[in-house]
């Protein structure tokens, strides 16, 4: 293990835990028995090159994906055999590689109907979205620079807007893990920035813990402190982005020998 | 130029006032015709004014039993289209057999109020009046809609419209099979009972009761939910939202409503069979109404469904053998051109203006820019 | 006749009406599988075919078998001047706007075929009929039945060969695989698009002929054959043409045995086991018994 963990890290047990975690779609191997751990407050990145099976392990972390074996931990609890709903209420929130925005629906609502649902009853949904809710959503996008688009459908919204609304739907149930898909990509750079600026001041201020997956290796380099690369699903490397970087296995396996 | 009567247009019809002046005519409506049988019972009219009024009502019959009917039908059908614009328009669930409930709401009014041919139906279910008999209809179409929504909305897009025609197509095969209940091809009888003007006002108060229910749900968590899971079921699900519960719960809100209807209706026509409470066409015209007004839209099944009666009872009532292909070809011209609906044409780009500023505008020199509103 | 005499005769009887299930699916799934446009007046198209057969044979007073010389081209024509109209608008559109489109058609032509020849059940009579007894066991062979899975046999394998050996078979399948490919290639999607609804149009409207000797038609019978249609489709995959001749096999299997072995289901068995089947199979294995079904597109 090249990881230089600090002693804080070491000492706590990780927010989220894969032991031996494999995926299997048909004959081919999406996962192969992949081991990783995420400490709480870390911003950690996940690389590797088209179809290494990134977004396939977010998929199966989000369960939309049945794991076919292995174990995930999240808080200390077995997961993999949760709805994702379920998931979700624990306080793991995701944004996707292709817009899962609701299109149809303002900005606002977007972010309302992203709000932490605990497992309630039907009948305390049956009410307007609670003033509370209201209010975060509203920070939110004033924190995200998006409250001029409040009333805006979200369909009529620009790709970059789309991401920061996916990354402030993903921030509204106040979640402890935050897995980001790609959030760069598709980004103009002041966004981007914009962007990092959000993850960093969040991840200093309130302790939120982040995982990434992107191809952008400056935004990796400048945002993580531990880097993760998978290859044909299995775990190539795993250290900081300077290691990762200068290691050989991971060059060749972006750019061939 | 037409966007300023389209605009005007939308003015009119969300008008509070406007709204409320025919809801009221509405209920008054019947007042004539107790008028003409009160008129019809006297010996002798007393004043010139008594004399002029009668005379009007009893030989121009403004208000008949036809008359009534022909709006309790109105009624009935914009009830079912909301219903269905519950699961089809919000939650993005095309159903192709939501008549399915309307037949077992009427089936099993029918049975609860006694009129079984079979000597062994138990005693229990049998010689209810009408309001629980009714009650009791919703309730069966609500627990049957738990039942089949469990598999079939698990299903998505063109599976779950097909599974639930197959579901209409299967259950009308059942009933009609077991001829000791249902009665077969001899169908069942209902106690007659002929008061159109209490089965006016029973709709009437129904469909105020529905339009404004689907408006509150739509203003609800619950009812946003329904549209995130048409938008985005995946996604809703993993921002948290028990996509399974909600789905299962509206589709069952709605089917327990047009198990009601389909009581209602059941007392009213006091026949019924497997192919008339079964009737495919109803659910086409829940599709075609609610599609015409606008999907997913609180008035959309109002206006949808009040157009496409009238046109029916107007322009193809002179095309009897015809109407049935005329609306074939409605329903493709509507797909194709309006696929949006009336309300999608009335909602594009429109500055949401009340009535109100709109008539004080016509006064006004210069006409103020007034902000989007809604 | 005892009970396994019994149960030999029903299964062959269940594989003799197989044959006319697989190729009545094969219009509907090929459509589906190419365009992806689910075609919900498929029912009404075989019912067109199947008027047609009556109309030749009743009032011209031909063998219904030899009516497929003018149906198959007639229903091409149809076929081919509809998706011109008509289902090319819808191609790209989401599935809802599909299916109502479809619906609405399906509508038109019933109501039509009611209008012009009544509500009335109808049935051809062709010259082959009777049974063939076997040496053995004292089985029959109901001759027309075995006719019309034999003529059934020969339409697969004739699209079979088509699509596997031609070059506008070819083309279709690179068509229904990718689209944007096929165009850059220099295949003339809409035309192939036209050609392939012609054909499978046409295929259903023989499947109506070949339906028509053996029970009764009337205009509104194409929501029950669509069904169907569905399920073997959801069984076999789409395109799928053994799969869908199996799946075919297996419905008219299930209808046989259930209408035999279980009173008083009479004649509405084959809609209800054709729709258990469906929502088995859509339930437990959505991807298909036999083969990738695609994944509908979600609604939009």
């Amino acid at each position: 293990m090249t990881t230089e963990m600090t002693s804080n890290q070491k000492d706590q047990s990780p927010l989220l835990e894969g032991r031996g975690v494999s995926k299997y779609f048909g004959g081919l191997a999406a996962l192969h028995n992949v081991d990783f751990a995420i400490y709480p407050g870390e911003i950690m990145g996940l690389i590797g090159p088209n179809g290494s099976g990134k977004t396939t392990l977010f998929d199966c972390l989000s369960r939309v994906q049945q794991i076919n074996t292995g174990e995930i931990h999240f808080k200390g609890q077995e997961i993999s055999k949760k709805k994702p709903f379920q998931v979700a209420h624990m306080g793991l929130a995701r944004t996707f590689q292709v817009f899962r925005v609701y299109r149809k629906l303002t900005v606002l609502e977007n972010m309302l109907l992203s709000r932490q649902w605990r497992n309630e009853s039907i009948f305390r949904q049956l009410r307007p979205s609670h003033p509370d809710t209201d209010q975060r959503a509203r920070e939110l996008l004033e924190f995200l620079t998006l409250d001029h688009l409040t009333y805006e459908q979200a369909g009529n919204l620009s790709g970059g807007q789309q991401r920061l609304l996916e990354i402030g739907m993903a921030l509204m149930p106040d979640p402890e893990l935050i897995l980001l898909d790609e959030a760069a990509s598709g980004v103009n750079p002041v966004l981007i920035n914009t962007i990092k600026d959000r993850i960093l001041h969040l991840s200093n201020e309130q302790g939120k813990t982040f995982l990434l997956i992107e191809h952008n290796m400056e935004f990796i380099g400048d945002l993580c402190s531990r880097v993760f690369v998978l290859n044909f699903g299995e775990k190539l490397a795993e250290g900081t982005p300077e290691d990762v970087m200068t290691n050989e296995d991971v060059i060749e396996a972006y750019f061939g020998s | 130029m037409g966007r300023k009567i389209l605009d005007l247009i939308r003015a009119i019809i969300f008008n509070r006032w406007v709204l409320a002046a025919i809801v009221v005519l509405l209920f008054l409506m019947p007042s004539l015709f107790y008028a003409r049988e009160w008129c019809q019972e006297l010996d002798a009219f007393t004043s010139p004014l008594q004399d002029s009024v009668c005379t009007y009502l009893i030989e121009e019959k403004p208000v008949t039993n036809a008359v009534l009917l022909n709006f309790t039908q109105l009624f009935i059908l914009i009830i079912l289209a909301s219903n269905w614009n519950l699961t089809g328009g919000f939650t993005g669930y095309i159903d192709f057999g939501h008549a399915v409930f309307f037949g077992l709401g009427g089936f099993a009014t029918a049975l609860l109020m006694g009129s079984s041919r079979w000597e062994d139906w138990p005693a229990l279910f049998s010689d209810w009046s009408f309001w629980p008999a009714m009650l009791g209809a919703g309730i069966v179409a609500a627990i049957f809609a738990l039942l089949i929504g469990s598999f079939t909305l698990r299903l998505k897009g063109p599976y779950f419209s097909i599974a639930m025609l197959g579901t209409l197509v299967a259950t009308r095969e059942i009933v009609r099979a077991s001829s000791n209940i249902s009665g077969g091809g001899l169908g069942l009888s209902l106690p007659v009972y002929l008061n159109r003007p209490m089965f006016y006002y029973l709709s009437l108060v129904m469909l105020l009761f529905v339009v404004n229910f689907v408006r509150w749900i739509r203003s609800t968590e619950f009812g946003s939910s329904l549209v995130a899971i048409r938008e985005d079921e995946v996604g809703a699900e993993m921002r948290g939202i028990n996509t399974t519960l909600n789905k299962i719960t509206v589709f069952c809100i709605s089917a327990f409503l047009t198990g009601l209807v389909g009581g209602m209706w059941a007392y009213m026509n006091t026949f019924l069979d497997a192919d008339i409470a079964f009737n495919q066409n109803r659910t086409i015209d829940m599709v075609m109404m609610t599609m015409l007004g606008g999907l997913g839209t609180v008035a959309g099944p109002v206006i949808g469904s009040t157009i496409l009666y009238w046109l029916r009872d107007v322009l193809w009532a002179n095309f009897l053998l015809f109407h049935q292909i005329f609306e074939g070809i409605l329903l493709i011209i509507i797909v194709l051109f309006v696929p949006e609906g009336i309300m999608g044409l009335l909602d594009k780009d429109s500055s949401g203006t009340s009535l109100n500023r709109i008539v004080k505008g016509w006064f006004k020199k210069e006409p103020e820019e007034h902000p989007r509103t809604s | 006749m005892d009970f396994s005499d019994l149960l030999i005769q029903t299964l062959i009887n269940g594989i003799l009406i197989g044959g006319l299930y697989g190729v009545m699916t094969l219009g509907f799934s090929v459509i589906w599988g190419v365009m992806g446009v689910i075609n919900l007046a498929h029912g009404e198209f075989l019912m067109l075919g199947a008027y047609m057969a009556w109309v030749l044979n009743k009032q011209q007073g031909w063998e219904p078998f030899l009516t497929l010389l003018v149906i198959l081209p007639v229903m091409f024509l149809l076929g081919y001047v509809i998706q011109i109209v008509l289902i090319n608008r819808i191609i790209e559109k989401p599935h809802l706007i599909a299916l109502l489109v479809t619906y609405g058609l399906a509508i038109v032509m019933a109501s039509t075929v009611k209008l012009i020849y009544t509500a009335n059940p109808r049935i051809t009579t062709t010259q082959f009929s009777g049974y063939w007894e076997f040496d053995f066991g004292g089985f029959v062979l109901p001759v027309t039945k075995t006719l019309v899975l034999i003529a059934a046999l020969l339409m697969m394998f004739g699209l079979y060969f088509f699509l596997n050996r031609t070059r506008f078979g070819k083309s279709i399948r690179a068509a229904a695989q990718n689209k944007e490919a096929a165009r850059m290639v220099g295949i003339e999607i809409n035309k192939v698009y036209a050609a392939t609804f012609g054909i499978c149009i046409a295929l259903t409207g023989a499947a109506g002929m070949l339906l028509s000797p053996l029970g009764s038609i009337h205009p509104f019978m194409g929501a029950a054959w669509t069904l169907k249609a569905f399920a073997i489709t959801a069984m076999a995959g789409l395109g799928n043409i053994p799969g869908a001749l199996l799946g075919g096999m297996m419905l008219g299997l299930v209808e046989n045995l259930l209408a035999t072995f279980v009173p008083t289901v009479g004649s509405s068995v084959g809609i209800i086991s054709s729709f258990a089947l469906l929502v088995i199979v859509l339930v437990t294995r959505p991807q298909g018994l036999f083969g990738g079904l695609k994944a509908p597109q979600e609604i939009r």
